[in-house]
């Protein structure tokens, strides 16, 4: 290569340079765990970009699995993106990691009241704010209203008792063939925290210690987790866990394998895509159980925030991203249908609500939300619960043994207070 | 000169490949040896615990639990693999028509996409919509189990998908090591009067002796690797009963995020691994003559 042209290429790489500073941008990089909610936000994203000139939003989505390990990974790099989605189960850890931006001072000068307060609470730790909600999800009570209709019986209200569920299980459960086989069950669960947490909460229930630091399921916990289990071993209103291997979790109800089912709301998407137009349905919340009064029952919902990297450079950016992202200027299409958005003027519409669609009912979750709410999460909760790809594991996995009928409920209950306590002790 | 000089640029092509094996291998096994000191959540500082995650794993049932796993795991799937890759191999090699056509259908599990593969046998071992379950309902058993989410079933599922999928993979080099052995000798054994049976159990077992030797330690080193067919078909379930130290390993290190444990198991696994292969070299000279 001659010299001569050697300057040329010099020459015009600065050329490039130059044009690239002349329209500077600033980066702001965003990412979260959920590819279709990032789909929904793109014109968001683009509003914000267009309202902040020079500013270029670089946003990435990866489901949990990738999510986490990845985010973990820039942390310790000291790379963080600027915003990032944090959720509830997660957000003690990061917080005392030192991984989360103090948020407490931008959080002061909004009105407080314009958001969900409990979803607001999960990010406070002493005086600071490490994260601030952008939706909230709770377990609600799926329910097949064809099929309650077929077996005439009444749909489920705020005043059902756990008798009542109990008698509509057996009503729903359908074995038109007779051998033994139920093509329709009353109700599917297993050990999984969504499907099991709502029925101790809604008892009256607590699984964990008043500090909160060791496992200590009361009466109410332990009779809520024999009410569930004895639905698949002594009625035989729902299938054991190991009779629905190789199918989704998520899709027994929607494809009326079972008439009932306890899970988030986060799941009304694959409900409505999964079922189509072959039934209809509703949800409802999971009924009080006979050791709850109305003031000693729990709603169970939590919330996934937004939370700004500690070493950010541009906080204040960052800051006004996450205020355009959840507040005001956002409409209930930009959330999935599940998601409450945590600003309360979005959900509190008809809009949001959707009563056009299946669920026609979702201000149950909205009224869950006004309860008084309260979860188990600690710091490694996903060892002691068994979650995602240690779903087998942990209290699941013990739970899971139950409902397979191979263990009872106490051996269970020992083995998994035994071992997460070990889990928690090294904390 | 010439020949310094091409030396000299086998050097500069190898730094990148040298580069890799550094940072990407030597490296991270150097730091999880460190790690394993220590209680480190990744996003946090690490904290010393000295032999504490050591301690910590040999005080646990769950990990004698899951050692045993890995352990019965292991005692399916080396002669399993060993077994039909060397059958598949002396049928292959007795000359029958087509022989290609089926050491590329053999092969084939050994090279199709993981999650193809697992969907697939996901949907043969499903409880109520499975295509054995059906089988066997159809053959007159009425209560077939539940093979994927039944703690007696789950790990003799995934050895068998294993066996299925790699026997190919040792079939391969079982035959490689069959062409290494001169046919004459077969054909004196025949002439001799050696029945089929004969000349494989007295000729062909231990001519092939080296390759099987081989492909044990190589299977010993895969099985303790299992990790696909574990995570797409059982994440470990039910209740751990199909996790194996591979795979615990994982839900340690990237669920929990409790690097310092994983990185103790880690090393403790790279240890089991080292004994099995030593045991297998001392007892090799009785069984071996190459």
């Amino acid at each position: 290569m001659g010299l001569r042209h050697l300057i040329g290429v010099a020459s015009g790489t600065a050329v490039l340079l130059g044009a690239t500073a002349a329209v500077a941008q600033t980066k702001l990089t965003y990412m979260n765990w959920d590819p279709e909610q990032l789909e929904i936000e793109q014109s968001a994203i683009k509003e914000f970009e267009a309202a902040n000139p020079g500013v270029e939003v670089e946003a990435l989505a990866m489901p949990q699995k990738d999510y986490w390990p990845r985010l973990s990974a820039l942390a310790a790099a000291g790379d963080l993106p600027d915003v990032f989605a944090m959720s509830s189960g997660f957000i003690q850890e990061w917080q005392a990691s030192g991984q989360l931006a103090d948020l407490s001072a931008y959080v002061g000068e909004l009105d407080g009241d314009a958001y969900y307060s409990g979803a607001m609470d999960i990010a406070r730790f002493g005086d600071g704010m490490y994260a601030f909600p952008q939706n909230w999800v709770a377990p609600v009570l799926y329910y097949n209203k064809t099929a309650f209709d077929a077996a005439g019986v009444p749909h489920p209200d705020a005043d059902w008792t756990w008798d009542e569920f109990l008698e509509a299980a057996k009503a729903l459960t359908t074995d038109s063939n007779g051998d033994g086989d139920p093509e329709q069950f009353g109700f599917w669960a297993y050990g999984r925290y969504a499907h099991i947490e709502p029925w101790i909460y809604r008892n009256g229930g607590q699984l964990l210690s008043d500090d909160r630091t060791q496992l200590a399921p009361d009466a109410a916990a332990i009779e809520a987790l024999q009410f569930v289990t004895d639905l698949a071993n002594v009625h035989g209103v729902a299938a054991q866990p190991q009779e629905m291997e190789g199918i989704r979790q998520q899709d027994v109800f929607p494809q009326g394998m079972a008439a009932m089912w306890v899970d988030g709301s986060w799941n009304i998407n694959n409900v409505r895509k999964v079922a189509g137009d072959s039934f209809e349905w509703g949800i409802a919340q999971v009924p009080m159980g006979p050791s709850a009064t109305a003031d000693t029952a729990r709603g169970y919902a939590w919330a996934d925030m937004l939370a700004v990297a500690p070493n950010s450079e541009q906080s204040d950016l960052a800051w006004a991203f996450i205020q355009h992202m959840v507040g005001e200027g956002r409409s209930p299409s930009d959330f999935e249908a599940g998601k409450v958005p945590a600003y309360r003027a979005i959900a509190e519409t008809d809009e949001w609500l959707e009563r056009d669609e299946q669920p026609a009912n979702k201000d149950v979750i909205l009224n869950i939300g006004a309860q008084t709410t309260t979860t188990s999460f600690t710091p490694a909760w996903s060892k002691w619960r068994g979650y995602a790809a240690t779903e087998s594991g942990g209290m699941n996995g013990e739970l899971d043994e139950v409902f397979n009928g191979r263990k009872t409920l106490d051996e269970a209950v020992a083995a998994f207070v035994e071992y997460g306590n070990g889990v928690l002790s090294q904390q | 000169m010439e020949s310094r000089r091409v030396t000299n640029y086998a050097y500069l092509f190898l730094i990148p490949a040298l580069v890799g094996l550094l940072v990407f291998r030597l490296g991270p096994i150097a730091a999880a040896f460190g790690i394993s000191f220590t209680n480190w959540n990744v996003i946090g500082v690490p904290e010393w615990v000295g032999f504490g995650n050591y301690l910590t794993m040999l005080q646990s049932g769950e990990f004698w639990f899951i050692l045993q796993n890995t352990t019965v795991y292991a005692l399916m799937y080396v002669p399993g693999v060993t077994v039909v890759g060397m059958g598949l191999a002396v049928l292959l090699n007795t000359g029958i028509r087509a022989a290609p056509f089926f050491r590329g259908l053999y092969f084939l599990p050994y090279i199709t996409s993981t999650v193809a593969v697992t969907l697939t046998w996901r949907w043969i071992f499903s409880t109520r919509f499975g295509l054995l379950n059906n089988f066997l309902k159809w053959l007159g058993f009425t209560d077939p189990p539940a093979w994927l989410a039944d703690p007696n079933w789950a790990l003799i599922a995934l050895a068998t998908v294993s066996v299925w999928r790699e026997a190919g993979f040792f079939m391969l080099l079982f035959l490689a090591g069959l062409q290494g052995i001169d046919p004459t000798l077969r054909e004196a054994a025949r002439v001799d009067g050696a029945t089929r049976w004969q000349v494989f159990r007295y000729v062909t077992l231990p001519l092939l002796a080296p390759t099987t030797f081989f492909v044990i330690i190589i299977a010993l080193v895969r099985s303790s690797q299992t990790f696909e067919v574990t995570f797409a078909l059982t994440e470990g379930g039910p209740n751990q009963a199909s996790t194996t130290l591979a795979f615990f390993i994982y839900q340690n290190a990237f669920i929990h995020f409790d690097m310092g444990y994983a990185s103790a198991l880690a090393y403790l696994l790279c240890i089991l691994v080292g004994l099995a292969t030593l045991v297998n070299f001392r007892l090799r000279r009785r069984w071996s003559y190459a």
